[in-house]
């Protein structure tokens, strides 16, 4: 097979890893296998989601952003550039322009709020809405898990994947140019976006469909919470109600649920949560579900509200976003309209907004020979056919087919299974000593210290 | 690689299951996307038209290096006419079946269109053999 390389921000970290196997059971492509004691990722299946993440009891499951101070300090000029929903992170009492201010005391000379790409992603979707040439649905390409998720399970829907780039890309392209005719270089200009989740980490450094992003650091939204709640009491409540709005109100809720689609003309669904996703997908790639123009999806159930690195809670971050988008609709009543200084650039954003097609990923792949992959698919149903089929994970793998793919990939082998072992062990195929070798090659060698026999003498 | 499937008439909750676990086979080769999504889709169709027709049926898969060859066999009303059933819109589903949402008539010749070969033949009374082969 071709061996891509695939970059992944969720990682494991083996010295906290406890082998407990929570994050196996959990992890919606089958891309988790429990070896030598300790997790291991299928970098080929895994799609950055971060389930693992939300369930592992003792945070060996991390996500790899960059260094916030050593890159503070590498740039002359730096641009914070925020989600609407990190504004959704703080109760009402404190103001998007107080969080802006705390952000800049930070160290950053601009604060640019995301969303204000929304508004030109909304003029585009009038445009695509029109072109009979794109396939239906159009799948929108915001959440990059979902776009992934695509490429390794449905491989046959990457062509009906938005070639637009997200708004947080597209943000960044604006700042990028604006601060082009500033005395400062180029590349002294920083613009660090900060992310609910790990897949825009991800997006970041190998965008699906670009040669490269135009952010320069990409940063867990925890880490900005809790350094802007530290000085938020210090800084003065501003007056902001006089201002215009930047953007159209609910341009803010876009990355919630339901917003996005709305502004796609002809029929078109919300889905949120990673299960529904992929239910949805099985249904629409086997031809079920047909005459829909446009799907928004996203991984997390609330969408980005729900985001791994959203330290507060997703339902009083929708609360929160819906009463500003309140607020900024009442401001737009008193002063009439929205002055966005990103739609002022355009032409410059149509010429860069777009993406190359999205290819498919090898994820589920057993062979690039059919041939091979067939005589494969035989050896599976047949093992299969021989475990006990309850899925019990003590074999390291989540479920009993996927030992046998593991199997006849030559990952793993027949007495990995328990119950596999203890007939063998009755046939004399295998030693009782074998037996206990395999089960700590799988859980570690630690993991039976517990248990040891000391011949009935206590241990003092 | 051999597949078999138990279809029930009627039973429209589970129509799409037997194509869907074909699908998933299909993925696990290196067969161009786009081919899968034509079998998927073909498959989709002449499960459903059991389920909607037919009293019951079996669903027999083979996939080889070459392609893929699919016999449907029914026990059901059969087709009276069956140039006529190849007509885009031409539909007996009863209303119930309309109801939920099949019996376009756009079945057969939506299978037909994605196939490389198709060979349908029936008994009034007896009931129906579709045959479906498409090649990687």
């Amino acid at each position: 097979m071709k061996g891509q390389h695939y970059v992944h921000a969720i990682q494991v970290n083996t010295e906290k890893c406890i082998g407990c196997s929570h994050c196996m059971q959990v992890c919606s492509t089958q891309a988790i296998r429990i070896v030598n004691g300790h997790a291991r990722i299928m970098p080929e299946r895994c799609v950055d989601c971060g389930e693992c993440y939300s369930v592992c009891p003792v945070a060996a499951v991390y996500v790899k952003d960059d260094e916030l101070e050593l890159n503070l300090q590498k740039f002359i000029y730096k641009i914070a550039l925020v989600p609407a929903v990190f504004f959704g992170q703080f109760p009402t009492q404190y103001s998007v322009s107080q969080i802006s201010s705390a952000i800049r005391k930070l160290g950053f000379n601009a604060v640019f709020e995301v969303e204000h790409a929304v508004d030109f992603i909304k003029e585009q979707y009038v445009e695509i809405a029109e072109d009979a040439e794109i396939a239906r649905p159009v799948i929108s390409s915001f959440c990059p898990s979902v776009v992934r998720l695509i490429q390794v399970m449905f491989p046959s829907l990457t062509e009906n994947i938005l070639r637009l780039k997200a708004p947080h890309d597209l943000a960044a392209i604006y700042l990028r140019h604006i601060n082009s005719n500033s005395n400062i270089n180029p590349e002294e200009i920083g613009v660090f976006y900060f992310t609910p989740c790990a897949s825009k980490i991800v997006a970041a450094k190998a965008p699906e469909g670009e040669d490269d992003s135009p952010t320069d650091v990409v940063v867990s939204m925890k880490l900005l919470y809790n350094k802007v709640y530290r000085i938020i009491k210090d800084i003065p409540l501003s007056d902001d109600l006089k201002r215009s709005s930047t953007m159209e109100p609910d341009s803010i809720k876009w990355a919630l649920s339901a917003t996005e689609r709305e502004y796609f003309k002809g029929r078109s669904l919300a889905i949120d949560g990673v299960e529904n996703v992929i239910k949805f997908l099985e249904k629409l790639e086997s031809g079920h579900i047909t005459d829909i123009d446009f799907l928004e999806l996203r991984v997390c159930d609330q969408g980005c509200a729900g985001g791994i690195l959203c330290p507060g809670n997703r339902f009083l971050t929708v609360e929160r976003i819906g009463e500003r988008v309140k607020k900024l609709q009442n401001r737009l009543v008193e002063n009439k309209e929205v002055v966005n200084p990103l739609m002022n650039h355009r032409e410059l954003l149509e010429k860069g907004c777009k993406t190359e097609a999205i290819k498919p990923r090898e994820g589920l792949l057993l062979d690039d020979d059919v041939e091979i992959a067939l005589q494969k698919m035989k050896k599976i149903k047949a093992l299969n056919s021989y475990l006990p089929g309850f899925d019990c994970g003590a074999c390291g793998a989540p479920t009993c087919k996927n030992l046998a793919e593991d199997i006849v990939k030559g990952k793993a082998n027949m007495s990995y299974c328990v119950f596999v072992q203890r007939v063998m062990e009755k046939n004399y195929k295998l030693s009782p000593e074998q037996a206990f070798q395999t089960i700590e090659k799988i859980w570690g060698k630690d993991r039976l210290n517990k248990y040891k026999d000391n011949h009935g003498e206590k241990e003092s | 690689m051999h597949l078999q499937f138990e279809i029930e008439g009627g039973d429209f909750s589970a129509a799409g299951e037997a194509s869907s676990e074909v699908k998933k086979t299909l993925k696990q080769l290196n067969i161009p996307p786009v081919l899968v999504r034509r079998i998927a889709v073909a498959l989709y169709e002449a499960e459903v038209n059991v389920v909607a027709h037919a009293y019951r049926g079996v669903m027999e898969v083979d996939i080889s290096g070459g392609g893929i060859y699919v016999k449907l066999k029914d026990k059901g009303p059969g087709i009276e006419n069956i140039d006529r059933a190849m007509e885009e819109g031409f539909s007996t589903a009863s209303d119930k079946v309309r109801e939920m949402g099949f019996g376009a008539g756009m079945g057969l010749p939506n299978i037909k269109k994605n196939c490389d070969e198709m060979k349908l033949t029936s008994t009034p009374g007896v009931g129906t053999t579709l045959e479906l082969t498409i090649n990687f």
